[in-house]
């Protein structure tokens, strides 16, 4: 049962057993003609109310799922960048509110640090989105406030979006366009203009600087990536998630152990892992925020729930990124059976996560015009070089082979 | 993209300090700079007209909270050639000791201040981590972690407590397996290099023009080290080479003068050790010192970040008539414009980090 | 070069009084106001001074005294038998009323601030400087409070 039929069925039933009964009710309430509750009832009762609803479902379901797995990243993070750090990260969980009752009790705090500190700290993650929440919004005077308000909304929205867009398995998915793919990457590509809008609505240098590099950072990544995931949609012919994973798992070199795209397109896949750590902006690549030179770049002037869109959206894009990696490369969910697809994708995507977690605590950021010949002279190229061996393994060599009789190596 | 001017400081992650540095941009490229300074501005020089002569070293202490034992005893010595005040033997093994220390916990500090400003979170984290043993070090003796007024006009304040050879020796051992194990994590990093290699290059030349001293001249190839060629204490009985390095011929980059510095630390790290052997008994402080003193007198010693210079004039009273400080950092910050113009604005971090500056002493 | 040699050659330079040698490797002198910038060129260009140390303004009231510490770091002088690092201490003296000297920031680039400071505290006048501005204590602040007859009340107010 995939998940889409799955909140089908519950919409039917919310649909029968609450939401037409409690507007059909309203309707008998008041007066005809006077409110519409009774021809969202009709409404309801048909298949494209249903379908809505259902999609409704799917939707917040893909995406509480995602916000779960935010919060995990982040924790993992701190978790693991502070053991690279020679510290223990954050320990805060409920027994560390043991203090705080001690405190409202009146009595004096015992300070046990050692027993009530002692949790894996993932309650700080809480901490810190009420800390967010209740931090003032502040608005620079000279700032387009239009634009200021609008920028972290388009890249939250744009990221968030990403959430609902690729599956987790192929039961588990919220959205199943043919495309599916291609409308990941796109809407990969709208944050930018999120970044760039709050760099130069910001009104300071500072942000605008940094808002600049994003647009030229990502202008030379962009294309690079695209062609390396071009060999991949080459190979399987299509953009579909759920094709690409299958593609995978049917092509078996020997004893049946299936060919993951990252062996066959091994260039592609360093440079698609490049890029994609460009494209999400992280350590070494994370030039627009470069906190050294440019004190955050675009983040300067945002405060509070603005600036934790930011920082949220930037791990949802991780995540994502992460994910788009494992579809492309890693065989997606495909693995042995006693473990479900679902939890198969979720490793994959968390090893990616790990890796870069410590490539970004181990390495110190490059420069714009080194980041820019890197993405231009080096990765393009590569890219092409990649693009070349699958044209050559999946048009050219199947084509002659027909002619000449070749051994049947790809 | 039109030029502009970007005021970096007195806020800002660059500084370390508070200080401006004004960049005038084109783009990316830096075009021109203007460093501005004097947020810290203390007056050491005037209040110390006001103090008598031993209750200097508090404000000594203070001038670098990095390296405060070098700058006190580069007032204490030029008050005792002042005084012509005798320092005894051990004494003077104890403060070259204390002053090596010293070097290693602002180099340490410097090193984690760097990494940061390359975007390398963890390499502040390891570096201070290491500080901290060689501040637990310099607490031993001296009582206090970061301003220790441990060296006195004739001496030191007290022998060194039992068991310290044994502890200095144990730290010292870590450190080195330590360095050893970041040579990976940095000066062999690709990203390392690229960040550092042929960034902020000036020449020897240049740079004593310039009045660049310290690290940064050592770090174009130029052989100065004060404690060789204006010896004081013990240096020139000690073991011990001075350590250079260039990018080519004649000059210097960010990660010369980062090289540098790790080499020095390794070279502290044998001042050290042998002071340890030859070091005498004997008392640690002189028995006469004078309160007064007429006429003037300097002396210059090799501070953790160039040549510190002090120049003290007496007019008979117990209270200097005039004090003057010459930090190094002072001419270094000056000649700012020299070595950024050119470089990419993530440059200005690098660039400004690798010069090891110091706000407390440069504007005293 | 060797230090008692170029204390000879230093005696018989223009404008200069009481060459002497204090402690081995520091020779000190007296220089005249008026013949300062030509003693400079020099003793930058002939001898080898490349590198300024510091520059001192002292209120010795009633008149003002520059001190000028150079150090020759190549070598071009040296102390036999010894690795020490040759300084020269140069004495100007300055009348209270016109304090003023040639400036040597073209010279020595490292001589530039100092010259700032020396004007900043001391109120000594730089003739040449390119940029004779206060570098320490803010623009506009009155005075110069390393004076001797400097009076803190009197400023008070005004900072």
């Amino acid at each position: 049962m995939s998940l889409f039929s799955f909140c089908k069925w519950m919409a039917e039933w919310t649909a029968q057993k609450m939401l037409i009964p409690i507007f059909e009710f309203q309707e008998g309430l008041f007066p005809p003609f006077t409110n519409p509750a009774g021809s969202i009832a009709d409404w309801l009762g048909t298949d494209g109310g249903i379908t809505t609803l259902a999609w409704l479902y799917a939707v917040n379901i893909a995406f509480a799922v995602g916000m779960t797995n935010l919060i995990l990243v982040i924790h993992l993070e701190r978790k693991i960048a502070a053991r690279i750090q020679d510290r223990r990260g954050p320990m805060l969980s409920f027994r560390s509110f043991r203090e705080l009752g001690e405190d409202l009790a009146g009595s004096a705090p015992s300070w046990k640090f050692k027993e009530n500190y002692a949790g894996i700290g993932i309650l700080q993650n809480l901490a810190d989105g009420i800390k967010a929440i209740a931090k003032e919004l502040i608005v620079p005077a000279k700032a387009d406030k239009f634009l200021f308000t609008m920028g972290p909304i388009i890249f939250i929205s744009s990221s968030v979006f990403l959430l609902v867009l690729f599956p987790l398995s192929d039961r588990f998915a919220a959205s199943s366009a043919p495309a599916g793919l291609m409308v990941i990457m796109a809407a990969f590509s709208i944050a930018p203009i999120g970044v760039l809008t709050s760099g130069w609505a910001s009104n300071n240098k500072y942000s605008m600087i940094g808002g600049m590099r994003s647009a030229a950072q990502l202008m030379s990544y962009e294309i690079p990536l695209l062609l390396s995931m071009a060999g991949v949609f080459l190979m399987a012919g299509s953009y579909d998630p759920v094709v690409i994973v299958e593609q995978q798992q049917a092509s078996s070199w020997f004893f049946g152990i299936p060919i993951w795209n990252f062996i066959p397109q091994f260039i592609g896949f360093i440079v698609f892992m490049i890029c994609i750590l460009a494209e999400v902006e992280r350590v070494p690549f994370d030039l627009p925020e470069a906190e050294a030179e440019l004190v955050e770049g675009w983040t300067t002037e945002y405060s509070g729930i603005r600036y934790m869109f930011f920082l949220m959206a930037e791990y949802i894009r991780g995540f994502a990124g992460a994910a788009v990696a494992t579809i492309l490369f890693l065989g997606g969910w495909a693995g042995p059976w006693p473990i479900p697809p679902e939890i198969w994708f979720l490793t994959k995507v968390y090893l990616i996560i790990i890796f870069w977690i410590f490539i970004r605590w181990s390495v110190p950021r490059i420069r714009t015009d080194q980041i820019l010949e890197l993405g231009w002279k080096k990765l393009l190229p590569l890219s092409l070089i990649n693009l070349l061996i699958v044209i050559f393994m999946v048009e050219i060599y199947p084509y002659f082979s027909e002619i000449v009789s070749l051994p049947e190596v790809f | 993209m039109a030029e502009m001017w970007i005021s970096m400081g007195p806020q800002h992650p660059m500084t370390h300090g508070l200080w401006t540095l004004k960049v005038k941009v084109d783009g990316e490229t830096i075009v021109d700079a203007d460093p501005e300074l004097g947020y810290l501005h203390r007056s050491v020089e005037k209040m110390g007209e006001r103090r008598k002569y031993f209750m200097n070293t508090t404000l000594t202490d203070r001038l670098c909270y990095a390296s405060s034992t070098t700058w006190t005893h580069c007032y204490v010595n030029t008050v005792e050639e002042l005084m012509k005040v005798e320092v005894p033997q051990r004494a003077k093994y104890i403060r070259t000791i204390m002053l090596e220390l010293q070097r290693l916990a602002s180099h340490l500090m410097w090193a984690g201040a760097y990494m940061p400003d390359l975007g390398h979170i963890t390499g502040a984290l390891y570096f201070w981590r290491d500080r901290e043993l060689f501040l637990n070090l310099l607490e031993a003796p001296s009582g206090s972690r970061l301003l220790y007024n441990y060296i006195r006009i004739g001496g030191v304040k007290r022998d060194l407590p039992d068991g310290f050879e044994a502890k200095t020796e144990r730290v010292m051992k870590l450190f080195e397996q330590r360095l050893d194990e970041y040579a990976d994590l940095f000066e062999n990093s690709k990203i390392f290099r690229m960040r550092t290699e042929d960034v902020g290059k000036f020449t020897a030349s240049q740079a004593q023009n310039l009045g660049i001293t310290g690290p940064n001249l050592r770090g174009c190839g130029t052989k100065f080290d004060l404690r060789k060629h204006d010896a004081y204490e013990i240096y020139d009985e000690v073991d011990w080479d001075i350590q250079t390095r260039e990018a080519g011929p004649g000059y210097g980059d960010c990660f010369s003068r980062y090289m540098v510095r790790i080499d020095e630390m390794k070279e502290s790290v044998r001042i050290i050790r042998d002071c340890f052997k030859k070091m005498p008994a004997g008392p640690t402080l002189a028995s006469q010192i004078p309160v007064r003193a007429q006429g003037e007198a300097f002396r210059r010693t090799e501070d953790s970040r160039g040549e510190a210079l002090m120049y003290v004039v007496g007019d008979g009273s117990d209270r200097p008539y005039r004090w003057k400080i010459k930090s190094p950092m002072f001419t270094t910050i000056s000649a700012c414009p020299h070595y950024l113009k050119g470089y990419k604005v993530a440059d200005i971090p690098a660039i400004m980090g690798s010069i090891d500056i110091c706000i407390g002493e440069t504007d005293k | 070069m060797e230090i008692t040699s170029f204390k000879q050659k230093l005696s018989s330079c223009e404008g200069v009084t009481e060459v002497s040698v204090i402690r081995d490797n520091v020779v000190k002198l007296n220089l005249g106001n008026k013949e300062s910038k030509d003693f400079f060129i020099k003793l930058r260009e002939d001898y080898g001074f490349e590198h300024c140390s510091l520059i001192t303004a002292i209120d010795n009231q009633p008149e003002f005294e520059l001190v000028y510490h150079f150090s020759a770091i190549n070598g071009s002088v040296f102390v036999k038998n010894s690795p020490s690092a040759v300084m020269v201490e140069v004495h100007v003296f300055l009348e209270r009323d016109t304090p003023t000297i040639e400036s040597i920031s073209d010279l020595w680039g490292g001589a530039n601030w100092h010259e700032r400071e020396a004007f900043d505290m001391m109120g000594i006048y730089f003739i040449g400087h390119p940029d004779l501005r206060r570098v320490l204590l803010p623009e506009g602040f009155a005075g110069h409070p390393l004076r001797k007859d400097y009076v803190y009340e009197i400023h008070e107010e005004e900072w």
